[in-house]
């Protein structure tokens, strides 16, 4: 294997010959061959936001901690949460179960005339200026993921499968992926509507993407920092993220709904830079939910989701 | 039956005679590589085997389809929803229009239509080549892949790589002629002395094709993986890019026999043929281009962006033999 100037892209390929395509071609799958390379990527890139989590947050949380634990145990599940989400199980999930039904929307669209659009064929001036395009996509898709996590705590049903993800009151730098499979159907569905009207954003900067998903990590870790009086309202830092988890401030009294950047509770009137660390966790959320296994977890939601119905 | 012959066989086995070597050419020689994970083409100066400049495109470039003036190379862009036009002898983009799922893209050898694959759609395009619009949308299987052309622009074949079969379509009555079964995850097609030659990926060999009815008559066996075909300037050879494998095979194009095997780790692709004789290779998971010379058996290897997918050389546009080969002249 030679590495060049794209090492992810490499390493990727290297594992695609040596062993995803052997795979397919044993059990007659070559035809996703074309995509199998793409997912390889995600996998990889998830495997190497998992150890820049542990190589930087890991010590940080060591050295800062807002909160010591007698017992981790709890943290491991949130582990498992994140291999699954970020080392392409869920993706490749979500990709499968989508797959079909994004085809068949977008056919339908091109039937009609209808091409999806893209931020540089809205605004052709982008065109040629990839990054200054990849930072508007992900200003935009910020803005969206603001109001879809905004949403989920507006809406009791959607907030019962939400609750998962607050229920952890030992929030840790891994605690990020903890959701409900459902929760994560509905934001990639959210996304989806997002995807028609301004395109997939550009993925040819792996780095940045990487920079971006760290931030919505690292705003999780159980580190006793924040960013300064400006830093803290340009990029979400774990105390501005920590006041969202806030143990009184679960369901729909909740604050800092923003994943990377708190312009949107800013301009919304959301934001709130005044709380110090409170303790985390959601005091309507069901022992199992909080401290069960995986599965218990998952369970344990959609019996919440049923008694949000009733109630 | 796979061949492993050493590099000294390869010598006499697998030297495309230099055709085009005296054909003389205004501007530098570029080779023009679709980067499909870069969103880029990469423009190679192929005097100094050296990317020179890149090109963006909007998300995902992967083939090329040179229009009957020459004038203009199109690079489709399947997730961008867009076909670029690019000035094939400078590599400067021209322009570009937006098509939805532009996936591989052929002209009709009579120059009237341009085949358009829609991948992920599952349909596939025909549109008016002198003004680009849709003269028929034909539905098919899952994936429609990569196309070919009856030399008298009668027929269209389309790999269809989800739905295991090849479809062929009637381009004077504007009709689905038959899409039948041809092996596991068809890929490159190609028509050759009557018949139609189909790269079965999925499995180990080439479908051939009759294109009357589809019936698959013989199966030529050459590497795991076969992902694409192309025939020699030279007439003599046809060379089989196998995915799985890492390798080309080359085939004698008379017998279809499998004269040469030759080992091209990186994922292997779309290549083309330069006058000097030899092959530039994009390698899919690489990130580079490979310049084989098939005399000596040596490759050098040039880095371009992620993902190289098709590749196109300048010296085609001068290169008579080679654009007979590709049915371009």
């Amino acid at each position: 294997m030679m590495i060049s100037g794209h090492p992810f892209n490499d390493l990727a390929g290297w594992i695609e010959q040596m062993a995803v395509l052997p795979v397919l071609y044993r059990f007659g799958l070559m035809q996703w061959s074309e995509l199998s390379f793409g997912w390889t990527l995600v996998a990889l890139y998830g495997l190497f936001q998992m150890l820049l989590c542990y190589a930087i947050c890991i010590p940080l949380e060591r050295r800062f901690p807002i909160e010591r634990w007698e017992s981790r145990k709890p943290i491991l599940t949130d582990v498992l949460y994140t291999a699954i989400a970020r080392i392409g199980i869920l993706p490749i999930t979500t990709f499968v179960v989508f797959y079909t039904l994004q085809t068949r929307l977008d056919g339908f669209l091109a039937d009609h005339g209808y091409a999806p659009p893209m931020l540089e064929t809205i605004f052709p001036l982008l065109f040629g200026h990839p990054i200054v395009t990849f930072f508007i996509y992900a200003l935009v898709l910020d803005f969206a993921d603001y109001w879809r996590h905004r949403l989920s705590h507006r809406f009791g049903i959607w907030y019962a499968l939400h609750a998962v993800h607050h229920s952890q009151r030992q929030m840790t730098v891994w605690s990020d992926d903890r959701n409900h499979v459902l929760d994560d159907a509905a934001g990639f569905l959210w996304f989806m509507v997002v995807g028609l009207l301004i395109g997939i954003p550009p993925m040819q900067f792996p780095v940045l993407v990487l920079a971006l998903r760290f931030v919505e990590s690292f705003s999780h870790a159980n580190i006793k920092m924040g960013f300064g009086r400006l830093g803290e309202r340009l990029v979400v830092s774990p105390r501005f993220h920590r006041a969202h988890h806030g143990l009184f401030a679960a369901g729909s009294t909740s604050v800092n709904y923003g994943a990377v950047f708190p312009v949107w509770d800013i301009l919304f009137h959301t934001a709130d830079f005044s709380s110090d660390f409170p303790a985390t966790g959601d005091i309507g959320a069901p022992e199992t939910m909080v401290s069960g296994g995986y599965l218990v977890q998952q369970w344990s939601g959609l019996l919440h989701v049923l008694n949000a119905l009733r109630s | 039956m796979k061949l492993e012959i050493s590099r000294r066989a390869l010598l006499g086995a697998v030297a495309f005679p230099a055709a085009g070597l005296a054909v003389p050419t205004l501007r530098p020689p570029i080779a023009i590589v679709m980067d499909s994970g870069g969103a880029t083409v990469s423009i190679i100066d192929m005097t100094t085997r050296k990317v020179v400049r890149k090109e963006p495109t909007l998300r995902e470039p992967s083939h090329w389809a040179l229009a009957p003036d020459r004038q203009r190379l199109l690079v489709s862009d399947a997730a961008g929803n867009a076909i670029f036009f690019f000035d094939p002898a400078t590599g400067k983009e021209m322009s570009h229009v937006l098509i939805p799922d532009p996936y591989q893209l052929w002209y009709s050898p009579d120059g009237r239509y341009l085949g358009v694959n829609a991948l992920r759609l599952n349909h596939v395009d025909l549109y008016h080549a002198d003004r680009l619009t849709l003269a028929k949308r034909f539905r098919t299987g899952s994936m429609p892949s990569h196309l070919s052309y009856s030399p008298d622009s009668r027929w269209m074949f389309n790999s269809l790589q989800g739905a295991n079969a090849l479809a062929s379509f009637d381009l004077l009555d504007l009709r689905a002629r038959w899409s039948v079964p041809v092996g596991s995850a068809p890929a490159g097609v190609m028509w050759h002395e009557g018949l139609v030659l189909v790269a079965i990926m999925g499995s180990n060999h080439v479908a051939v094709v009759d294109p009357r009815d589809g019936r698959v008559r013989r199966r030529v066996v050459t590497d795991r993986g076969p992902h694409n075909l192309f025939l020699a300037p030279d007439r003599a050879h046809i060379v089989v890019t196998n995915r799985v494998a890492g390798s080309l095979s080359v085939l004698d194009a008379k017998t279809l026999a499998v004269v040469a095997r030759v080992a091209m780790p990186g994922g292997p692709d779309d290549l083309c043929f330069a006058p000097d004789g030899k092959l530039w290779i994009a390698l899919r998971f690489a990130s580079e281009v490979a310049v084989f010379e098939p005399r000596t058996g040596s490759i050098d290897r040039i880095p371009v962006g992620r993902s190289p997918h098709g590749i196109f050389v300048s010296t085609l546009l001068t290169d008579a033999p080679a654009l007979a080969a590709m049915r371009l002249a």
